[in-house]
C-alpha cells in the first residue's frame, strides 16, 4: 500500500494515474460507444428493442437493406459533392487569402483574425443566418444577384432540389475558409524569405515563384489541411438542420445527417448504426492518413 | 503607398467576409416590415430596440442558462481529466506514449451526428437519460477531450524540461513540481484551451438534441431550432435571438483572439 501511494506520488505511477484517468473516459464513452455500434448494426434494434440486451443478431442484413433503399444512391452522390466542392472552394479561397494577408501592409495579422469569428460561432446560428441570406422571396442574396445582372428570376435555393445542395455547401464553404485560411498562413510564414528573394534575382516572376517555391515547400501543409478538411465536413451536421434538413426530396441529404435520420426520426436504429458504422470507418482512414503524415516530419 | 492599397482591398475582404454577421445585427435592429422590403435596405430606417422583448418571449433565459450549465461541466470536467494526461503525453516519450497519442488524435474526428446512435442507445439502457444534461455534459466530454489534450500538449512541449528537473532536484515531489512548476508556466495555454473548449460546448447541438426530450432542459440552439420551425418568417426576432446568442461569445474571441489563432495552429499542426 504504501509503495503504491510513493509511486503515485514520486515516480512512474504518477503518469500512469494523470494519462489513465483520460484515457479510462474515452474508452468508456468513445472506444466502446463505437465497438456498440458495431454489434448493433448487426442486430435489430428499434423502439420495441431498444432497452433489451438481448437483441436477435441478423447477420449483414442491415447493410444490405441500406444499400438496397433507394436513396443511398443520392445520399452516396450529395455526400461526394458535399466533400469535394467544400474543399475544392476553401482550399482555394483559404489559400488565396492567406497569401494576400501574408504580404506587409497594417493591420494585416487583426484583419485576418477577424475571419476566425465565422469559426467560432455555432453552427447552427451561422445556418440559421444563411437560411435568410438565402431567403427566396426576400433574401439578400437574391436582390445581390438581381442587381448585378447575374440572374433573371430569384433563384429558390432551400426549396428548390436542384440547388438546395449547393447552397449548403456555399453556407459550408463560408464557414470552413478561416481554419484554412489560417492555417496555411502558418505555413506560409515558415518558408524563408530570402528563397524568394534568390528567385526574384535569378528573375523568376511571382508565378513562377509560387509555382516552385510556395506549392512544393506547401505540399505537408496543404495534405493536412485537406484531411482536416474532409474530417471536419463530415462533421457538418448543424449547417444541415438548419438550412434545408436534407429536404426538399432528400435532394440535399448527406451520409452523416442520414444516419442520424434513421435513428432519431424513423426509428430504424439498427440501420442508423449500419450507416454511422461505414462513415466511422471512412473518417477513422483519412484520420490515420493525416496523422501518419504529420508524425512523419515531427519524428523525434 | 502601396501598403494603403493593400489595407484597402484587406479592408473590403474582411467585409464582404463579415458580411453574413453585419445582416444578423442589422436585420434584429429592422422593424418587422421593413425586413420584407425589397429591394432591401442596408442600413435600418427606424431601428427598433426588441432585445429584451425576444429574450422574454422565446424563454431565453431558460435556454441559455441550460446551454451555460452543459458548457461549464463540459469545461471542468475536460480541464480535469485533461490537463495532466496532456503533461504527461508531452514529457514522457516511448512507444506506449506514442499509440496512447494516436488513439487520441483518432477520437478526436468522430463526429457527434455518428456517435450519438450508440451513446443514445447505450444511455437510454443505463438509465443516464433520466437526467439528460449531464448525459449531454458526458458525451460532449468524449468529444472535446481529445483536442483539449493535443492543444494543452502543445502548450506542455514548450516549458522547459529544465525547470521541472531543478525541482525534482531540490526534493520535489513528481505532484508538488507539478503543481507548483508545471500548472503556472503552462496556465495562459490551459486558459485559452479552456476557452475554446466552453465555446464550442456553448454552442452544442447534436447531443442537445438527440438527447434531451425535455423542452425545459433544451440548450440555447435547440431554442433556436425550433424557433425557426418549418414556416418561420418572424425573421426579424430570429435574428435577435442569434444576436442575443452570439454577442457574448463574439465579444470573448476578440478579447482572446491572438491567443487563440496561436493555440489552434500550434495544435492543430504538431
Amino acid at each position: 500500500m504504501q509503495g503504491i501511494i510513493r509511486t503515485i506520488r514520486d515516480g512512474s505511477g504518477f503518469d500512469i494515474l494523470l494519462l489513465g484517468l483520460a484515457l479510462v473516459y474515452l474508452v468508456a464513452f468513445s472506444a466502446f460507444p463505437i465497438i456498440y455500434n458495431i454489434i448493433m448494426s448487426l442486430q435489430t434494434v428499434d423502439m420495441f428493442t431498444i432497452t433489451s440486451f438481448k437483441r436477435p443478431f441478423v447477420g449483414l442484413e442491415n447493410y444490405s437493406t441500406i444499400f438496397a433503399q433507394p436513396i443511398a444512391a443520392t445520399v452516396l452522390w450529395n455526400t461526394v459533392q458535399f466533400v469535394v466542392l467544400s474543399i475544392v472552394f476553401q482550399l482555394s479561397i483559404g489559400f488565396g487569402l492567406a497569401l494576400f494577408f501574408q504580404q506587409d501592409f497594417p493591420g494585416a495579422t487583426y484583419l485576418r483574425g477577424l475571419f476566425l469569428a465565422g469559426w467560432i460561432m455555432p453552427a447552427l446560428v451561422v445556418g440559421a443566418i444563411w437560411k435568410w441570406l438565402f431567403a427566396g422571396d426576400f433574401g439578400v442574396i437574391n436582390y445581390v444577384l438581381t442587381a448585378l445582372g447575374l440572374t433573371d428570376d430569384r433563384i429558390f435555393w432551400l426549396s428548390d432540389p436542384n440547388v438546395a445542395l449547393y447552397a449548403v455547401i456555399i453556407a459550408n464553404i463560408w464557414l470552413g475558409i478561416p481554419f484554412n485560411m489560417i492555417l496555411l498562413s502558418v505555413g506560409l510564414a515558415s518558408i524563408p524569405r530570402d528563397v524568394y528573394e534568390a528567385a526574384e534575382l535569378d528573375g523568376a516572376g511571382p508565378l513562377e515563384r509560387f509555382r516552385s517555391i510556395t506549392l512544393p515547400l506547401m505540399r505537408a501543409q496543404l495534405g493536412a489541411v485537406i484531411s482536416l478538411g474532409v474530417i471536419f465536413t463530415l462533421q457538418q451536421f448543424d449547417l444541415i438542420a438548419a438550412l434545408t434538413q436534407g429536404g426538399p426530396a432528400d435532394s440535399s441529404n448527406v451520409a452523416q445527417y442520414w444516419s442520424w435520420q434513421l435513428s432519431f426520426q424513423t426509428y430504424e436504429i439498427s440501420l442508423g448504426s449500419a450507416v454511422s458504422v461505414l462513415m466511422i470507418l471512412f473518417v477513422i482512414i483519412v484520420a490515420a492518413a493525416y496523422v501518419r503524415s504529420t508524425r512523419h516530419e515531427h519524428s523525434y | 503607398m502601396k501598403r494603403y492599397v493593400l489595407l484597402v482591398i484587406g479592408l473590403m475582404m474582411t467585409a464582404t467576409y463579415l458580411f453574413p454577421l453585419y445582416w444578423m445585427y442589422l436585420t434584429a435592429l429592422k422593424g418587422s416590415s421593413e425586413i420584407f422590403q425589397y429591394p432591401p435596405t442596408f442600413w435600418p430606417s427606424d431601428p427598433q430596440w426588441n432585445f429584451l422583448e425576444i429574450w422574454k418571449n422565446r424563454d431565453m433565459g431558460r435556454y441559455i442558462w441550460n446551454s451555460l450549465l452543459i458548457a461549464i461541466g463540459v469545461t471542468i470536467l475536460v480541464t480535469m481529466l485533461g490537463t495532466g494526461c496532456a503533461y504527461v503525453l508531452s514529457r514522457v516519450r516511448n512507444v506506449w506514449m506514442e499509440i496512447a497519442l494516436f488513439a487520441i488524435l483518432m477520437m478526436q474526428v468522430l463526429p457527434s451526428s455518428l456517435m450519438v446512435t450508440p451513446i443514445f442507445v447505450m444511455f437510454n439502457q443505463i438509465g443516464l437519460l433520466a437526467s439528460p444534461r449531464i448525459a449531454v455534459i458526458l458525451a460532449q466530454t468524449a468529444k472535446v477531450l481529445p483536442l483539449y489534450i493535443v492543444l494543452c500538449r502543445a502548450t506542455f512541449v514548450q516549458v522547459p524540461r529544465e525547470l521541472e528537473e531543478a525541482a525534482l532536484v531540490d526534493g520535489s515531489s513528481r505532484i508538488g513540481a507539478f503543481f507548483r512548476i508545471m500548472l503556472p508556466l503552462a496556465r495562459n495555454g490551459i486558459l485559452v484551451t479552456s476557452v475554446l473548449i466552453f465555446l464550442q460546448s456553448f454552442g452544442e447541438y447534436v447531443y442537445a438534441r438527440s438527447l434531451i426530450a425535455k423542452n425545459e432542459l433544451q440548450t440555447a440552439t435547440v431554442g433556436l431550432q425550433t424557433f425557426m420551425g418549418p414556416n418561420a418568417n418572424d425573421w426579424n426576432g430570429i435574428m435577435t435571438y442569434a444576436a442575443i446568442y452570439v454577442t457574448p461569445i463574439l465579444i470573448v474571441f476578440m478579447l482572446l483572439q491572438r491567443r487563440i489563432v496561436s493555440g489552434l495552429t500550434a495544435g492543430a499542426l504538431k
